[in-house]
């Protein structure tokens, strides 16, 4: 594994609102490397959006907090201040792109000019310099037409078309991590696989690492290279996308993959879906303990009591769950254990 | 795009002719006529002077003539002031009317877009307070109120300097304009503050602002390509009935101030029951707004372009 790019640790954001405090991310820590793709996964609350726009800036503040921990990007101390050698980070080291493309661009500005902006403040381009790269870069995510293209207004565009332009922007000033929270989730399917790929063919050519936040697993078994399992604020799982998938650590991690429809012929296609019982935790009153032990089939009487220590369950493979404790008794089916992954 | 306006040209132009129908009949069915004036005169003279104005006509011989003369643009002769035709009333006076509803409505636009910005800019900090209590007086005082005591404040201010600092009324220079074109657009300046704050605090909160800043672009450059414009876009479409009000509310205050515009004539006729000013006058203002709608409509497509597009 390279050196990591970003670097985050301990991360917590808070709202205040009338109320109460609700603590939406609550000691998240995770590295980036170059040329990776972290997913990050978890249902809608979970904290995944806000742990990377608050990375961005993006968290309106008040009522946002970020009261305890620190994010360094190249070792330069982001959550302090956006401006790197007098430049913003954001749009030219960490780019953005969004859910619904429908709304995320500017419906009286023309795409051309959306993308060339990026250019003209980040590189010091030339309004004409900056437009015909827009057109390139346009053509680069695989717009046809991109010259005639970027002199049309978002409303004469189709969703997976903007969101290509998004990309387009976002890709703009070569940024060393792209930020895609939920990229596809507003889109058609088919469209989906069109802008993965696009993604991924961007991240062989360009070699940036892509934060990828998502709820869906299919997404994730795509494009991942390392997961980042989100729950009520915190991380209760990361590993190798294999990991994930195949030995997961975490009665959460397993309930999502049982809750996701396959269209294996084998065993698992005549099983029923499991629902996850219960509803997601309340951020203004996190349980105490162990945030999953209301919902989890395997919950304990220490998981209502004390929070469970990070076990590593195998190469980059770690788990919060008190069934991975020695004094725990069998794991119960799915769940795989530390000495059964040796290294 | 050219067919676009040329439907609401002649959508416009039906418009006209429906409100010159409208008040030509309102205008027979009110009791009294221009001749039943205090001077007694006999039964002869009454119909000699019907049958010089074709009041002796049925009503509707009488429409269709009007119609016609209107179509060729001639609105007749006043009944009330000798020898003087409705047209020459018009094209002295409205100027007058017109250089101060304009003035008017660039100081309540220019005014409604920059307090609106500011006080969203500053939400519930005092900018925004003070601002918006001026806003609730502009809209609830009425205009002959404000007219008064800022022609009585101009009394006061070249007093208390001994020279004439601005005149503080009649009409010549555009120091005579200032004052009453302030006052004029003074409410319709406070309605548009508060489009503009409800309409930009709805720009910062969109989707695509938080991709502006997700691009790094600085604050001042999100102010001014992304929020002001898209802002901006309910304050146009108000424009054009802001600009009905501004210039048909205009003669409270060009009474005030003793300006000679056409509001004075629109009044005195309806009170005169003078019929052909009051249907050159109101026609005449009927397709001033008619077009000026058109043309608000024209801006618009400029500054959205998803209208521009419209076949």
């Amino acid at each position: 594994m390279s050196e990591p790019i970003l670097q985050v640790a301990n991360l917590h954001v808070d709202f205040q609102t009338y109320g109460g405090v609700v603590q939406a991310v609550r000691g998240v820590s995770f590295d980036v490397c170059a040329g990776q793709t972290l997913a990050i996964v978890g249902e809608s609350g979970c904290g995944k959006s806000v742990t990377v726009q608050s990375l961005m800036g993006l968290i309106p503040m008040p009522p946002g907090r970020i009261h305890q921990g620190s994010a360094h990007l190249r070792g330069h101390d982001i959550l302090a201040s956006k401006i790197i050698d007098g430049q913003d980070i954001r749009g030219s080291q960490i780019s953005m792109i969004f859910q619904d493309p429908m709304t995320s661009l500017n419906p009286t500005m023309n795409i051309g000019s959306q993308i060339a902006e990026t250019l003209e403040v980040h590189k010091g381009y030339s309004k004409s310099d900056a437009f015909a790269r827009a057109i390139e870069l346009l053509d680069m995510s695989k717009i046809p037409e991109a010259a005639k293209r970027a002199k049309q207004y978002p409303f004469e565009f189709s969703g997976g078309m903007l969101q290509r332009a998004m990309i387009a922007m976002a890709i703009a000033c070569e940024p060393a991590i792209l930020v895609a929270d939920e990229p596809t989730t507003a889109l058609d399917v088919t469209i989906q696989a069109q802008i993965l790929d696009l993604l991924g063919d961007l991240q062989q050519e360009t070699g940036m690492a892509i934060i990828l936040i998502t709820h869906d697993l299919g997404v994730v078994a795509r494009m991942a290279d390392e997961v980042m399992v989100m729950y009520a604020g915190e991380v209760v799982e990361r590993g190798g996308v294999d990991d994930i998938f195949y030995r997961s650590g975490h009665p959460y991690t397993q309930g999502l993959r049982l809750a996701m429809p396959t269209n294996n012929q084998d065993t698992e296609a005549n099983q029923t879906l499991v629902a996850i019982d219960g509803s997601p935790p309340d951020l203004f009153n996190p349980p105490r303990g162990c945030a999953y032990h209301p919902r989890c089939p395997y919950a304990m009487q220490v998981c209502a009591e004390q929070a469970p220590p990070t076990r590593t369950l195998g190469a980059d493979h770690q788990a919060q769950c008190w069934l991975h404790h020695e004094m725990a008794g069998a794991l119960p089916d799915g769940l795989v254990s530390a000495s059964k992954v040796g290294q | 795009m050219l067919k676009y306006f040329a439907k609401r040209i002649v959508l416009g132009l039906v418009t006209i002719w429906f409100i010159a129908s409208a008040t030509f009949f309102g205008m027979h069915a009110v009791p009294g006529d221009p001749l039943a004036g205090d001077k007694a005169m006999t039964a002869q003279i009454r119909a000699n002077l019907e049958a010089k104005y074709g009041l002796d006509q049925p009503l509707g011989t009488q429409y269709l003539i009007y119609l016609g003369n209107i179509a060729q643009g001639d609105f007749g002769i006043s009944f009330t002031q000798e020898n003087r035709r409705v047209n020459d009333i018009i094209r002295e006076h409205f100027p007058i009317s017109a250089t101060l509803g304009i003035l008017a409505i660039v100081f309540a636009g220019l005014g409604g877009v920059l307090w609106g910005a500011l006080t969203a800019l500053y939400r519930n900090r005092w900018p925004d307070v003070v601002i918006m209590f001026l806003v609730i007086l502009g809209i609830s005082v009425p205009s002959f109120v404000v007219a008064a005591i800022s022609q009585w404040s101009l009394v006061g201010l070249n007093l208390a300097t001994g020279t004439a600092v601005l005149p503080i009324g009649g009409w010549g220079t555009v120091w005579h304009m200032l004052v009453p074109a302030l006052v004029l657009g003074l409410s319709t300046m406070a309605y548009l503050t508060r489009l503009m704050r409800s309409s930009m605090l709805e720009v910062v909160s969109t989707d695509y602002i938080r991709t502006a800043k997700a691009k790094g672009l600085p604050a001042t450059q999100i102010f001014s390509r992304h929020q002001l414009r898209n802002a901006i876009l309910p304050v146009v479409t108000v424009l054009g009935p802001a600009i009905a009000g501004i210039t048909t509310g205009g003669f409270v205050v060009e009474i005030v101030f003793a300006i000679p515009g056409l509001g004075r004539y629109f009044v005195q006729a309806i009170q005169q029951l003078d019929y052909t000013v009051i249907m050159g006058t109101t026609v005449f203002y009927g397709a001033f707004l008619v077009f000026m709608v058109i043309l608000v409509d024209l801006v618009y497509g400029f500054i959205d372009p998803r209208v521009r597009v419209e076949k």
